[in-house]
């Protein structure tokens, strides 16, 4: 219950950033970990009411990923939590450091769709126990997917997509619970829908908007250890710049094991690849390009 | 090229004039590499290219089906062409030292590869096509016109590519390409396969 908006959001928080497939672009979700390996670096600040004694839940994250070959990435990122006290004080603390390898396994770029498989690595007794950090670690398997629906025959709404994973989350240890976790996005690409179904004359902040709804959930798997299911909505939009994206979402829990009032997010996200496309920042380590 | 595409290129080129219109004081580059019957067109006349011939401002050059061809240009820029292009030099301005002032290529169709000299002071370098325009400062890139399309990659450096409708740009940085579409804003950059590069790469490259 303390640390619900810490495993609805996968422990680590938001893991995120664009991927793209043919003339499709995905922003970066929020609350879903990002499809795709890739070059970036992104921040990532959450709160959300919580039931008990911890008041309320507040994350800020920090994420990198770094190439290493053109299909195969890895990422690491660490998470501050400040649990505010019903009735008594802050407490403050890290969350377990995590690490994912993720590799690109397909990208359709006529149907606009990416298949990639993760493997994520939190490591145990890295954070601090007080903001409910695990003492031992835990080792997810995942699939990730992206498909945009630019290739159908169904006009005003080629701009939509959709992206997902799926895995199941491994303890090392009890009485951490093992779990099956999961979520799906929704998308609405005003700038695909500028530059590849039909120009309107739109006003310019406009043209740079994606509307975007995500789900994410966990759920126990075997014995709980007292650990209940979570289930948050994230509704918001994403505004991209040349090189950066910002993403405001509201924090909708659907389980009281989540939270117990709307919260938000918001996230900056820098395109290494683009802002430093000349240098091993911006580029993997081993390429062919 | 088929054998049937090779007598039927040395069958235009031969119907072709063999000496090109004398130039004003208006070459922009000569031919470095050949592959297949390519022409110029200048003056209301088609002439076969060959090796060491020069290129004008205002001039229409066409690669033929299983052609190529590079040109070397006066700043230093080289300009390699795929198979089925057809450009035109509508301005190509050097200043005395060969440093580059002021270039606008028109491409009709096909793809263009362009390695362009770096200069150190402002200087433009314009490749338009039907439905959008790309400019550079220096840099190692590709163009593609088809009807209705366009598209960038870039290798080095980097391209802003704007629609000829709409006005709006896209930045495209090294690794990247993007495409626009007639009436349309250009579709969001994103990194290039290294396969799409191939492509483009062995399309222009000639021997």
């Amino acid at each position: 219950m303390l640390l619900g908006l810490t495993v609805a959001l996968g422990c680590t928080a938001p893991a995120m950033a664009y991927d793209a497939s043919g003339d499709r672009l995905f922003p970066a979700t929020v609350l879903l970990p990002q499809v795709a390996p890739g070059d970036e670096f992104y921040v990532n600040a959450a709160t959300l009411p919580q039931s008990g004694p911890a008041a309320r839940q507040s994350n800020f994250t920090a994420t990198y990923q770094k190439t290493i070959t053109d299909n195969l990435g890895i990422e690491i990122e660490e998470t501050w939590t400040a649990v505010g006290q019903s009735g008594a004080g802050t407490n403050y603390g890290w969350q377990n450091l995590d690490g994912e390898l993720k590799y690109l396994a397909l990208n359709n770029t006529d149907h606009e769709f990416l298949l990639a498989l993760g493997l994520d690595r939190e490591t145990g007794g890295t954070g601090a126990t007080r903001v409910g950090a695990f003492g031992s670690g835990a080792t997810t398997p995942r699939a990730y997917f992206a498909k945009g629906l630019g290739d159908l025959d169904i006009g005003y709404l080629r701009p939509l997509a959709v992206e997902g994973y799926g895995g199941m989350q491994f303890a090392d240890a009890a009485p951490r619970p093992d779990q099956t976790q999961g979520g799906l996005v929704l998308e609405y690409s005003i700038p695909y829908l500028e530059s590849k179904v039909h120009s309107f004359d739109l006003p310019d902040w406009l043209r740079n908007v994606t509307p975007i709804t995500e789900f994410t959930f966990t759920t126990p798997a075997g014995r709980s250890y007292g650990e209940g299911a979570t289930a948050l909505f994230g509704p918001g939009v994403s505004y991209a710049g040349e090189g950066w994206e910002l993403a405001v979402e509201a924090l909708v829990p659907a389980t009281r094991a989540t939270g117990t009032g709307i919260g938000v997010t918001a996230q900056l996200h820098f395109a290494l690849d683009f802002l430093f496309a000349d240098s091993m920042l911006g580029k993997p380590l081993f390429s062919t390009r | 090229m088929r054998r049937r595409d090779v007598i039927l290129a040395a069958g235009a080129s031969a119907l072709l004039p063999t000496s090109l219109p004398a130039l004003a004081d208006t070459t922009a580059g000569s031919v470095v590499g050949l592959v297949g019957g390519c022409t110029v067109t200048r003056g209301g006349s088609a002439v076969a290219l060959k090796l060491g011939d020069p290129v004008a401002v205002s001039d229409a050059v066409d690669v033929p089906a299983g052609g190529k061809l590079k040109l070397r240009m006066s700043d230093g820029t080289i300009l390699s062409l795929a198979s089925g292009t057809h450009v035109t030099l509508a301005t190509y301005q050097s200043d005395a030292a060969g440093h580059r002032q002021n270039v606008q290529l028109a491409l009709g169709q096909g793809l263009l590869r362009a390695v362009v000299a770096p200069v150190e002071h402002p200087a433009m370098f314009e490749v338009s096509t039907a439905v959008g325009t790309a400019a550079v400062r220096s840099t190692d890139w590709f163009i593609e016109a088809k009807p209705g399309t366009a598209q960038v990659g870039v290798l080095s450096g980097s391209v802003e590519l704007s629609s000829a409708a709409t006005g709006r740009a896209v930045t495209i940085p090294a690794r990247w390409g993007a495409r626009v579409e007639a009436g349309r804003d250009p579709v969001e950059a994103r990194v290039w396969a290294p396969q799409e590069f191939q492509a483009v790469i062995s399309r222009t490259d000639v021997p």
